[in-house]
């Protein structure tokens, strides 16, 4: 029945037009959201409900709330907390992270051979001869105007304060 | 060349270079300013308890987000043309070099007068003097007069090369069959240093650009031993 129903529709172009006139597949419909099964204590309470509310007491209007909604607004809106959870995890695995690291470093080994995670880095890293390399880059001017060289003080043969 | 953690460009060693730092300068801090701005509507945005589920349409807005995008742009396109064009002008250089790529060096041809061609290899690691920075140093380097424009006509006789020196604001690719000219003044004495910039097989971070800028009497007499020893 639905079926031979929609497929009638198929050929006609004022399928989406039609929904738009009806107000379009977004608005809500009162027979989408139906009431849940009464008691019969709610049930006398809404017969209730039809006549003066000034008669209904606080209780009562509490309870009509809670048959058609399940949180209140300050319920609704309240933090869950969840966000320290996901912050504690992210420290925690960022904290693990650097204890790979460290342990990497701790075996990385430069010099000696025994257990390597990275390998031989080249003879131009050892202090002697980082020394002599900045001295000539010093030597060789090199970044005069706002780069290396401009933050020696070639008189006084110190780093400029 | 660059210290140990530098993240900005070199210092400027030629005027075109000099007008791309203040140009990065102008763009970046349009960059820093749009990001900003992002950044601050984003936390309002996650942050309001303002709702309005009813907004539809909004010309002023839509006005404002359209003609302002257009006007950086074209703050930022302005400058950027101008300096293009600059590095257009006709220059009149007064020397012309070649610098021919290979797999795994440079060669270089100065031919205006003589017939001086030379290859340039780096200097392998454990083959450097103390002080020597490794992967960037040549045996010979491609000397030029200070203050003087250079032509220099780049080409490669295998694989894509690209000759690269990031001081004196110059990149261009090193075609095989084709000939790339650019240009260049070396304003201060020093050496600049360059790396290959386009990928050419095994070596190709091994194939460093060195280029050294001296007084033009130091040039001819360095090209008259050059010619010597050839």
């Amino acid at each position: 029945m639905l079926a031979t129903r929609a497929l009638s529709l198929i050929g006609k172009r004022a399928i989406s037009t039609s929904v738009c006139v009806r107000g379009g597949h977004g608005v809500a419909k009162v027979e989408d959201y139906a009431l849940p099964n009464l008691s019969a204590e709610q049930k006398s309470l809404k017969e209730k409900e039809k006549g003066s509310w000034v008669a209904l007491s606080n209780e009562e209007k509490i309870a009509l709330y809670r048959i058609s909604f399940k949180q209140s607004f300050a319920e609704m809106n309240q933090g869950s907390g969840e966000w320290k959870s996901v912050v504690g995890g992210v420290f925690f695995f960022i904290g693990f992270t650097g204890l790979v690291v460290l342990w990497q470093r701790k075996y990385e080994c430069s010099i000696e051979h025994i257990f390597c995670v990275y390998g031989p880095v080249p003879h131009t890293f050892e202090g002697d001869y980082k020394e002599k390399e900045l001295q000539r880059m010093l030597d060789m001017r090199m970044g005069p105007v706002q780069g290396f060289s401009a933050h020696w003080d070639y008189e006084n043969k110190q780093w400029k304060k | 060349m660059a210290h140990p953690s530098q993240l900005g460009f070199q210092d400027a060693a030629s005027p075109v270079m000099e007008e791309l730092l203040h140009f990065h300068d102008h763009a970046l801090m349009i960059v820093f300013l749009i990001s900003t701005l992002v950044l601050y509507i984003i936390v309002a945005m996650v942050t309001t308890k303002l709702t309005n589920k009813f907004i539809l349409d909004s010309q002023e807005i839509e006005i404002i987000w359209t003609l302002l995008p257009a006007i950086i742009l074209i703050l930022i396109a302005l400058p950027s043309l101008r300096i293009l064009y600059l590095m257009d002008e006709i220059n009149d250089p007064h020397l012309t070099i070649k610098a021919m790529g290979h797999r795994w060096y440079w060669s270089y041809e100065y031919t205006d007068y003589e017939d001086l061609g030379f290859d340039s290899y780096m200097i392998p690691t454990q083959d450097l003097a103390p002080g020597q920075f490794r992967l960037l140093e040549t045996d010979h380097r491609m000397v030029v007069p200070v203050e003087s424009p250079i032509r220099i006509l780049i080409s490669a006789e295998d694989v894509l090369h690209s000759w690269a020196v990031p001081s004196l604001g110059v990149k261009m690719d090193a075609v095989p069959g084709r000939l790339n000219q650019t240009a260049f003044i070396a304003s201060r004495p020093g050496v600049f240093y360059g790396q290959c910039s386009e990928i050419c097989g095994a070596n190709h971070s091994f194939m460093p650009i060195v280029v050294e800028a001296v007084p033009l009497e130091h040039f001819e007499n360095w090209s008259s031993l050059m010619l010597e020893d050839a």
